[in-house]
């Protein structure tokens, strides 16, 4: 782990409020780690580590001021990277996720081969190499037509999330990635706490993924 | 106690030592620990953090592994590279004023690790001790001398401007014979972000004129003791009108959580301009 600067490539919008950030620079890390990058808040925030295409990349979904000071930058102030990282399980997986996590999906799906499902609400704004839904019934029936997967991997909204979850959870284990508030990101602050059956867990050190049967029923 | 350089990371912001991965040591005096409690302490429960670009709002509640894990981890070199890179400090806490002092008795054997021992009398994010042991000074009083008897090291009280005026506060840390002071804690703060109140101590930009207020205070009315300033500390302006009013040392929150490097900067302009 260490501090850097990225200095950005090209970025770009897949939806309405999510971008794609392609580095210049390569990090050696493992899925699903990630970094802590500067915004004009007290804290840096959190982004998964991906790939798009050959390069380093990250995704964002601009939700506030930090978010949108993010995708207008053209060198960020980073460190990391962090996390315990996410060694799928042997096995057949599939990946589900919102296109603000498309650098991470593609990551994956290029390190295990993990087929990779988008749910969207809208049309992306890029070709998305992936099979890719419209709407929260269209994605509803696509978890519900998931079949003969040994694991899942979800990542997106706390509520994307919970969904999956409720939908998944019989068919084969999944996997969340937690988007909880984060201060390090490196087990200092001990901020980034979450509730799971085993006691308080945190995110930054002992996660980003986690069991989902560790935290919900 | 002396520092080279005269700054100091901040209990609670340091955890046990983990900013050394990304700080180099030589740019830091000291590094204080996390606060360590007579039992382990599992934290309040999240959200925990809320932040803008003035402040931040934490409500981690002290979590530790509490005084006989740490002294074990002590014992058994978990932490040797932390004291092997730089100068520790060590935090002391406790819910109840008998909690303070079994803390003390606990670690007074392993005092030769520690550059100093700081004790935290305001952490506002549990329910006893901290802010409430400065609302009742006998037992304040009491504690500061129990804890001078026990402790025979470089002695800190780390206090915050609520429970009592800070400079009274201060004549009697120096009074029983106590050798500095850190001011200031976070403050309580709170928040509500999407129908949801937040609750916890506020640090980082907003708490600098308050701090600075404090260390000013407290510089007029005490003769001895060494007093590290810390709230909002950003940058080196910041930095020079601390020890303008006085502070003997500077120590950094907040601002490690924005920029770890800002810690090596602002070292640097010590070493520059205070040398």
């Amino acid at each position: 782990m260490e501090s850097f600067t990225l200095t950005v490539k090209r970025t770009f919008k897949t939806s309405r409020d999510s971008y794609i950030i392609t580095f210049n620079e390569k990090i050696d890390f493992v899925p699903t780690q990630f970094i802590m990058i500067e915004t004009p808040s007290v804290v840096r925030k959190p982004f998964g580590l991906g790939n798009w295409f050959a390069d380093l990349a990250i995704g964002v979904q601009v939700i506030g001021k930090g978010t949108q000071y993010i995708v207008e930058q053209k060198i960020l102030s980073a460190h990391g990277p962090l996390g315990r990282g996410f060694v799928p399980p042997s096995g057949k997986g599939a990946m589900i996720s919102t296109l603000a996590c498309l650098a991470m999906a593609f990551d994956l799906h290029q390190r295990c081969g993990c087929d990779v499902f988008i749910g969207a609400l809208e049309e992306p704004q890029i070709e998305v190499p992936f099979k890719t839904v419209l709407g929260d019934q269209q994605f509803v029936e696509l978890l519900k037509s998931l079949k003969g997967y040994d694991w899942f991997y979800v990542v997106g909204s706390d509520q994307m999330e919970k969904v999956c979850f409720e939908l998944l959870h019989d068919k084969a284990p999944v996997y969340l990635s937690f988007n909880e508030y984060m201060a390090c990101g490196l087990g200092a602050c001990r901020g980034c706490a979450i509730q799971t059956k085993e006691g308080l867990k945190h995110v930054c050190v002992d996660g980003p993924v986690f069991r989902g049967d560790l935290i919900w029923n | 106690m002396e520092l080279k350089p005269p700054l100091v990371i901040a209990s609670g912001v340091g955890g046990m030592g983990e900013y050394l991965q990304l700080i180099d040591s030589k740019y830091i005096g000291a590094y204080t620990l996390k606060t360590i409690t007579l039992f382990p302490k599992q934290g309040n429960p999240p959200p925990r953090l809320f932040a803008t670009q003035n402040y931040l709002i934490n409500n981690i509640g002290l979590e530790n592994i509490g005084i006989d894990a740490f002294v074990e981890n002590l014992l058994s070199d978990k932490y040797a590279e932390v004291f092997d890179r730089t100068k520790v400090i060590f935090s002391l806490g406790g819910d109840s004023p008998d909690e303070y002092k079994a803390v003390a008795e606990k670690i007074a054997p392993h005092e030769r690790y520690f550059e100093a021992i700081e004790v935290n009398f305001s952490c506002p994010n549990v329910k006893e001790g901290g802010l409430n042991i400065l609302s009742d000074l006998s037992s304040f009083k009491d504690v500061l001398s129990c804890i001078r008897k026990t402790l025979k090291g470089f002695l800190i009280a780390k206090v915050g401007i609520e429970g009592a005026i800070v400079e009274k506060i201060a004549q009697i840390v120096e009074d029983h014979g106590w050798n500095g002071i850190t001011l200031i804690n976070t403050v309580r703060g709170l928040e509500i972000v999407e129908d949801r109140i937040i609750k916890g101590g506020l640090s980082g930009p907003l708490l600098k004129p308050i701090a600075l207020r404090a260390v000013y205070e407290v510089k007029n009315k005490t003769h001895k003791l060494y007093v590290i300033g810390s709230g909002g500390i950003m940058c080196e302006k910041d930095v020079d009108d601390f020890f303008k009013v006085g502070a003997n040392a500077i120590s950094l929150g907040t601002v490690v959580y924005k920029n770890p490097m800002i810690v090596e900067r602002i070292a640097e302009h010590i070493w520059r301009c205070y040398r």
